[in-house]
């Protein structure tokens, strides 16, 4: 009896900042359900989305301290990836000339399709990685910002294999909130798994200090590169998710839009935990419904008041620039869930942030 | 008439500097002598208002400087010469001097300064056109040195002038620093790596060790160079004094 | 040979506009570290600085419709109030903060002036007929140029020049160079970064006026994205040119000019589409293989 609460305890404690997230993800479905609002669902949905492309992106640019301006590409990858294999095959014979057989004449179910998204995102992110990872800091950044453009400019042109700047059509929109809420889920796991193994230890170690984490040996290049492989392939999974929401695919979905409302989601919440990641992504969303209400139009006191449209997204910009100047640790501070549980040992993530040193060389304020 | 008082720096977790003080009065030459990462730079750098401190206070002729902008710092006339110089390798020799010299308001003074400074440093009036990036590290340390001068300072920091110089050429900087003190009654405070320079050319000596401030002595009282080799290299590793010192 | 010469021409004056903006970009960037994704943005706003600001469909002209005289400085005002206004509200609060963080901050900025745009102007393209004498074109030998170019290249240049002789002659000019180049080492020695960083604002500012005058003369459109395509390239540029060098910014310019051109010209038909594709590849691999830029050897060095 006392042996099974002990194990049961050990677990918790092991695993208290996954499940709590997951039960926090869940909670909202939930509720959302009972509320039972038409638009909700779709909201939702696309809401659990997000929170599997945002924690993509953390897992890069949590772990590494390096901001990632171009895993919308390896969503847009993924995305189009499970839209070869999910499309109807006549479609794709009369559209996708350039595909090979086994996409172009057969359909696969939406796991296979998103498997395929996944890998097709870890894939392409290994090897740009490969590029990027050679680069420190700002130099990085830009590269991953010249990769989005590529990838946008390659899949709006490629018309035989992505039907170009016209819609890929005929995806079977299967998923809801509770399959989103699982591929959340999964996401939330696997990121927290790699955050708490040796290598995402490693490379949130030289994230801090990363003379000292080269002098004792750390290889920051592999760590890196394993990162932003896992991190492409979590994106590229959202993406094939996505495709199976919308069932129709633009390559103009996957572009400076999204990134922007994706970074500012990480940002907000807290890019230095994996729940400052979901927190970011249920604040954001929460701030956008609201805005957006207030731009169809509210009746407060019998005086109608309705934003212009465009207030939502202005919004949204000022409140990005108002974390980053007064928190720019975000809501969470690089804080985990606070557990119930005491800590094991010294388990505990330090506080993270958008590192003010560029490989461990301190840059001092200037003022 | 520059007074530390102490002075604590932290970057991050990381206490760069802890309770240091120093002080340096009108016409004197002191010298900061200590181990790589004592936090020398640190303090120069942090005296300058280039990074702030989370304690301490720092004055000059008795006004508060500490917290100030570096610009308001240079204005109220101390200047650095920083550790690796960094001259402006894409402007030219004379860009870089006057560079220094622009809070002066009229050309005549800034022309008597650029003459002043030519006539302490003749191999910069030869190469007063060239790309300062094309200067050898000798004329570099000079050039920053020259334009350091510029600003028209009371008291000038100076940050490692030996680095990565020959020693020959080393002792041509300290020449000039040396005429400059005499000539222009120039405060000077150095930051030297080799004590054994420091104990010849300074009034007096500080020893900086892991952020802390370890020996504090008149030049003259520790020429034998014992107590400055413990202070510099702690108590438990004396027997490598010998080896390391030169 | 002339259609060679024609794409020389095209390349000169796609690469002027680039340049202009790279200019503006990459001062900034000397000074603040600062990759300023607004630029595009300041670019548009001072193209609808030229119409009343009204969500109607069609576009009431009032300061576009002024003589040229009055026209030019008017937008030039324009546009250096929004830089410095950003400058206060969203980058001073944020001096010492990482190069990354400034890079979000710009993105969020960027972001909000788009769409501020759009709260006030209405979402719909408006049409603007700005100079329309420079739509006509000149006929030098079997040349045919459109004015527009002539006029793009040599605004350009006399800009060039112009801040060739501030930057090389005056004091503010030098004292600019020494802080682009080591801002904190300038202010040691007593420049002050308030006179500086502004400075770099209004020039910046005025850089992006001019740039959109040229731009509404050439497509007669104002959208709510219209400088951001200019902008990518432009920050590209400076990339290639080496970021904190201004003339490698003006070279990167008129290099990624030229690239653009010479791709859609001599690119096989398949592959012309994917000319950004291969021009922002081109970047990657410089910043891989020379990560100071094809033209100085200084900046974004990776120093383990």
């Amino acid at each position: 009896m006392s042996d099974a609460r002990s194990a049961a305890v050990a677990f918790l404690r092991a695993a208290w900042t996954p499940a709590a997230l997951v039960a926090a993800l869940l909670a909202v479905v939930v509720v959302a359900s009972a509320l039972g609002a038409e638009g909700g669902q779709v909201a939702i949905t696309e809401m659990l989305i997000r929170v599997v492309v945002v924690i993509g992106i953390y897992v890069f640019a949590g772990n590494s301290g390096i901001l990632s301006f171009g895993h919308i590409g390896f969503m847009c990858i993924g995305a189009y990836a499970a839209g070869w294999a999910a499309c109807d095959p006549e479609w794709k014979g009369l559209m996708l000339t350039g595909l090979p057989a086994f996409l172009a004449e057969h359909r696969y179910p939406m796991p296979v399709a998103v498997l395929g998204s996944a890998a097709l995102g870890g894939v392409a992110a290994t090897l740009f990685g490969m590029a990027i990872t050679r680069l420190s800091g700002i130099a990085a950044s830009i590269a991953t910002f010249a990769f989005l453009v590529i990838v946008n400019s390659v899949y709006a042109n490629w018309d035989t294999v992505t039907a170009g700047t016209s819609s890929m059509v005929g995806i079977p929109a299967v998923v809801g909130p509770w399959t989103s809420l699982l591929f959340a889920a999964i996401a939330i796991v696997v990121a927290y798994l790699f955050q708490i193994s040796g290598y995402g230890l490693m490379l949130r170690a030289s994230r801090d200090d990363a003379v000292a984490a080269a002098s004792s040996g750390v290889d920051i290049r592999r760590l890196r590169l394993i990162a932003f492989g896992v991190s492409g392939a979590i994106v590229g999974a959202a993406g094939g998710v996505y495709a199976h929401f919308l069932g129709i695919l633009t390559t103009d979905t996957f572009y400076l839009d999204l990134t922007f409302i994706t970074i500012a989601m990480l940002i907000i919440g807290g890019i230095g935990s994996l729940t400052g990641a979901v927190v970011g992504v249920l604040f954001i969303t929460l701030v956008i419904e609201v805005l957006r209400a207030l731009e169809a139009g509210v009746t407060i006191g019998g005086a109608a008041i309705a934003l212009p449209h465009g207030a939502q997204e202005v919004g949204l910009g000022v409140l990005m620039a108002l974390v980053l100047i007064f928190r720019p640790q975000g809501i969470m501070g690089g804080q985990e869930v606070p557990s119930p549980f005491p800590p094991a040992g010294s388990g505990r993530l330090r506080a993270g942030r958008i590192p003010e040193s560029e490989n461990g060389k301190f840059v001092e304020p200037v003022r | 008439m520059l007074k530390v008082e102490g002075l604590e720096v932290r970057y991050g977790r990381l206490t760069a500097l802890r309770g240091v003080s120093l002080h340096v009065e009108r016409g004197e030459t002191v010298c900061l002598i200590g181990p790589n990462g004592a936090g020398k730079s640190t303090l120069f750098a942090c005296i300058a208002g280039g990074v702030s401190a989370t304690h301490g206070s720092v004055t000059l002729d008795g006004k508060r400087i500490a917290g100030r902008r570096p610009e308001q710092i240079a204005r109220s006339g101390l200047s650095l010469v920083p550790e690796g110089r960094n001259i402006f390798k894409t402007l030219t020799v004379e860009e870089n001097l006057r560079l220094g010299a622009f809070m002066a308001k009229d050309r005549e003074s800034i022309q008597a300064r650029l003459d002043e400074v030519m006539a302490h440093f003749p191999r910069l009036a030869e190469r007063f056109r060239s790309s300062a990036g094309s200067l050898s590290g000798g004329e570099q340390q000079m050039l920053a040195i020259g334009r350091a001068l510029m600003t028209g300072p009371r008291i000038m920091l100076v940050d490692e002038p030996s680095l990565g110089l020959a020693p020959k050429i080393v002792d041509q900087v300290y020449e000039i620093l040396m005429s400059l003190r005499d000539e222009k009654a120039l405060t000077l405070l150095i930051n030297e790596q080799s004590s054994k320079r420091a104990l010849r050319h300074a009034n007096r000596i500080y020893v900086l060790r892991s952020g802390e401030m370890r020996l504090e002595g008149r030049a003259e009282d520790l020429q034998d160079g014992e107590a400055v080799m413990r202070a510099y290299f702690g108590f438990d590793e004396r027997r490598e004094v010998g080896e390391a010192a030169q | 040979m002339i259609t060679f010469l024609q794409n020389v021409l095209d390349a000169l004056s796609l690469g002027s506009l680039y340049a202009l903006t790279a200019l503006g970009i990459g001062l900034i960037f000397g000074v603040l570290k600062l990759i300023n994704f607004a630029h595009g943005d300041f670019i548009t706003f001072g193209a609808y600085a030229l119409i009343i600001p009204s969500s109607a469909d069609v576009a009431q002209v009032l300061v576009g419709g002024w003589s040229w005289e009055l026209l030019i400085p008017t937008v030039c005002i324009a546009v250096i109030a929004i830089a410095l206004a950003s400058d206060y509200l969203v980058f001073r609060p944020l001096r010492g903060a990482s190069p990354p963080t400034l890079m979000a901050a710009s993105f969020a900025l960027s972001y909000v002036i788009q769409n501020a745009i759009m709260v006030i102007y209405g979402a719909r393209p408006k049409s603007v007929n700005l100079w329309p004498v420079l739509g006509d074109q000149t006929h030098v030998g079997p040349l045919t140029i459109p004015n527009l170019n002539l006029v793009t290249i040599a605004v350009t240049l006399a800009l060039m020049v112009g801040m060739t002789i501030v930057l090389r002659r005056t004091s503010v000019g030098i004292q600019m160079r020494a802080a682009a180049e080591d801002f904190r080492m300038a202010r040691y020695l007593g420049v002050r970064a308030d006179l500086v960083i502004g400075l770099a604002f209004v020039i910046s500012g005025a850089l992006a006026a001019v740039a959109a005058l040229l731009l509404v003369a050439q497509t007669g459109s104002l959208t709510q994205t219209m400088g951001q395509p200019i902008a990518l390239f432009a920050f590209i540029a400076t990339v290639v040119g080496g970021m904190g060098s201004l003339a490698g910014a003006v070279v990167g310019g008129f290099v990624i000019g030229a690239i653009v051109i010479m791709f859609q010209a001599y690119l096989p038909p398949d592959l012309r589409a994917f000319r950004d594709a291969f021009a922002f590849a081109f970047v990657i691999l410089v910043l891989v293989a020379k990560p100071s830029g094809l033209l100085r050897a200084k900046g974004l060095v990776e120093r383990v």
